[in-house]
């Protein structure tokens, strides 16, 4: 059919509902606001890595679904996260993006989370510590032990990143959750402590699912000209797209011929632990994570939804902590050279999911976005998509190709 | 700092540095990839840096040499790119000229406009100019032939939020 009038254009397409999703659930400010509440408020979110807070008192915060949450290392080496907001009047309690608790503050001692706005003070336990006149001005009705911070569950797994969950009582363990997405890299990644290099971040007026639909699709490498040059060979083609519960992906691996990109040379003298050299594992983590592992360098890519049609993504780049500074710069350059806000694949990658975010912001005429590419499993295949559509639909019981409905099994997908 | 040129006349190796500075400035907003690099030395260094508060670390977002930067500008036209034009404000802080040396580094502040052409929805966007990048260019030189050749370019950006970033060298 040639160019299609509104009526044909607005159609179902003649693939399974299971293979298209309506662009609402880009865009639709219920839908978000229901995907705050249901998703990231109950799901295990990686927020930052251990490296970022190395010593005891070292703190960094970050947000979830528009809550702050600030995460410090305990004088027991322990790592715990607490909604950073004062129990008070609701201050926030820590403004810094990172930072060591040992120095003292205007308004308060060292060892301490002070709030600076009335001076209440609470260990890297959340236990509060002091209250300014305290007495005089609650006499016995309120006490310190009664306004302790709001404690979040907090766990670092996988390769040393911190997980944060919003909910006391997740569905599932950290453990459950992601160990079968991670099996293919655990063995790498927990081998030796990992360090972050690199940390960039972009605000991109698209909805945080087409980011983790470019992370979780390889059909748009057509858009890369290295990856083509570099990748486009049977073993490529090959590269197998598996599905694994919780909505979870991970892309197998194959050989990147980085030589045949002019002016870059074989990454192969350099690895991490029991990785064959110039390897690339990809796992997407449902709702919006993804870890890139390209033989010398890891990226991660963390997403805060902001909005309907707006997302923040976080980059970072690891290494080993043990590298030689010859080998961190190696790996730094490796990174940058594909992933660094100035480097050739990841400038494009945001143009395209840019591009999506502008057809489809708040208000726009809905329509059909097709995730039916069936290629065997392997790397252009969309089974991606479909298996994380189906878990979005669980969670928010919405059918995705019609978010209007209740979310129904379909027994299609289900059995690729 | 003053020098004899082959004319018999003093050079001030200082203005020598700034015309370095502003001329390639010129050349970069142009996107006059090769003359950039005619103002560079084979020996050249470039990288673009910042601090990271989030980490706690300097990072490097590009580094390469001359030879790397050559082949970078060269492939340019094989990738999609945001074609959205970059006009740089250079000021030339401090010079410091080492005339033994035949040497000389140079601060100077930078920052980096992005005029919209295609890099979102051109028929709102386009026109509009925004801030891109805040920073310094820290620069060393070679004097030499009544010429200052750059030997090494550091941007010091203060950005971590970089959107889409850019494909080109800033």
């Amino acid at each position: 059919m040639a160019a299609k009038n509104h009526r044909q254009w607005s159609a179902d397409p003649q693939l399974k509902p299971s293979e298209w999703v309506d662009s609402r659930i880009y865009s639709d400010p219920e839908i978000f606001e229901e995907e705050l509440a249901k998703i990231f408020k109950k799901t295990w979110i990686p927020v930052c890595h251990e490296s970022e807070l190395p010593n005891a008192y070292d703190f960094r915060t970050v947000s979830i679904a528009r809550e702050p949450v600030i995460v410090c290392r305990g004088p027991d080496n322990e790592i715990r996260a607490f909604l950073n907001v004062c129990p008070h009047r609701g201050m926030i309690i820590e403004r810094r993006p990172s930072g060591s608790f040992l120095e003292g503050q205007p308004s308060g001692n060292p060892k301490r989370m002070t709030c600076m706005f009335h001076a209440w003070q609470y260990d890297m336990r959340g236990n509060c510590v002091y209250i300014s006149r305290e007495k005089e001005g609650f006499q016995e009705r309120l006490c310190k032990e009664d306004v302790g911070l709001r404690r979040l569950r907090c766990e670092v797994k996988f390769g040393g990143f911190v997980w944060v969950n919003l909910e006391d009582n997740p569905q599932t363990s950290l453990e459950d959750w992601g160990a079968a997405a991670f099996a293919c890299l655990r063995k790498t990644l927990d081998a030796e402590p990992l360090e972050v290099f690199h940390y960039h971040k972009a605000i991109v007026n698209a909805n945080y699912k087409l980011w983790h639909d470019t992370n979780c699709e390889f059909y748009h490498d057509f858009m890369h000209y290295h990856n083509r040059v570099t990748g486009f060979n049977d073993a490529y083609f090959a590269r197998k797209n598996e599905a694994f519960d919780h909505g979870h992906i991970v892309v197998g691996t194959f050989e990147v011929n980085y030589e045949k990109y002019e002016g870059f040379d074989s990454r192969a003298a350099l690895s991490f632990p029991h990785l064959p050299p110039n390897q690339w594992y990809m796992i997407d983590l449902f709702p919006g994570m993804n870890f890139n592992l390209r033989g010398s360098a890891l990226r991660c890519d963390i997403v805060t939804p902001l909005g309907p049609d707006k997302v923040m993504i976080e980059f970072r780049g690891l290494g080993l902590k043990r590298d030689t500074a010859e080998e961190r710069r190696t790996r730094i350059n490796h990174h940058n050279s594909i992933w660094g806000p100035f480097g050739r694949n990841l400038h494009e990658d945001l143009i395209g999911v840019q591009g999506q975010g502008t057809t489809m912001a708040t208000g726009s005429e809905p329509r059909h976005i097709l995730h039916g590419r069936h290629e065997n499993q392997t790397i252009h295949d969309e089974n991606g998509m479909r298996h994380y559509y189906q878990e979005w639909g669980r969670w928010m019981n919405r059918l995705p190709s019609k978010p209007d409905l209740p979310y129904g099994e379909p027994v299609s997908v289900a059995a690729e | 700092m003053r020098g004899a040129c082959e004319w018999g006349l003093l050079v001030d190796s200082s203005a020598l540095v700034r015309d370095a500075i502003y001329r390639s400035t010129i050349a970069l907003d142009r996107q006059q990839w090769t003359d950039w690099l005619e103002h560079c030395d084979d020996e050249f260094q470039y990288a673009i840096r910042a601090w990271s508060p989030e980490i706690n670390k300097d990072v490097t977002y590009l580094a390469l040499d001359r030879d790397g930067l050559a082949t970078m500008v060269k492939l340019l036209p094989k990738h999609n790119t945001d074609h959205s034009p970059l006009t740089r404000h250079t000021s030339v802080y401090t010079v410091d000229v080492d005339e033994a040396a035949q040497s000389a580094t140079a601060v100077s502040s930078v920052v980096v406009y992005q005029t919209m052409l295609d890099g979102i929805n051109s028929h709102i966007d386009a026109g509009e100019s925004r801030l891109f990048l805040v920073g310094k260019y820290i620069d060393t030189f070679k004097l030499e032939d009544n010429r200052a050749k750059f030997l090494s370019r550091e941007v010091r950006i203060e950005n971590r939020r970089l959107d889409k970033g850019s494909h080109w060298p800033i």
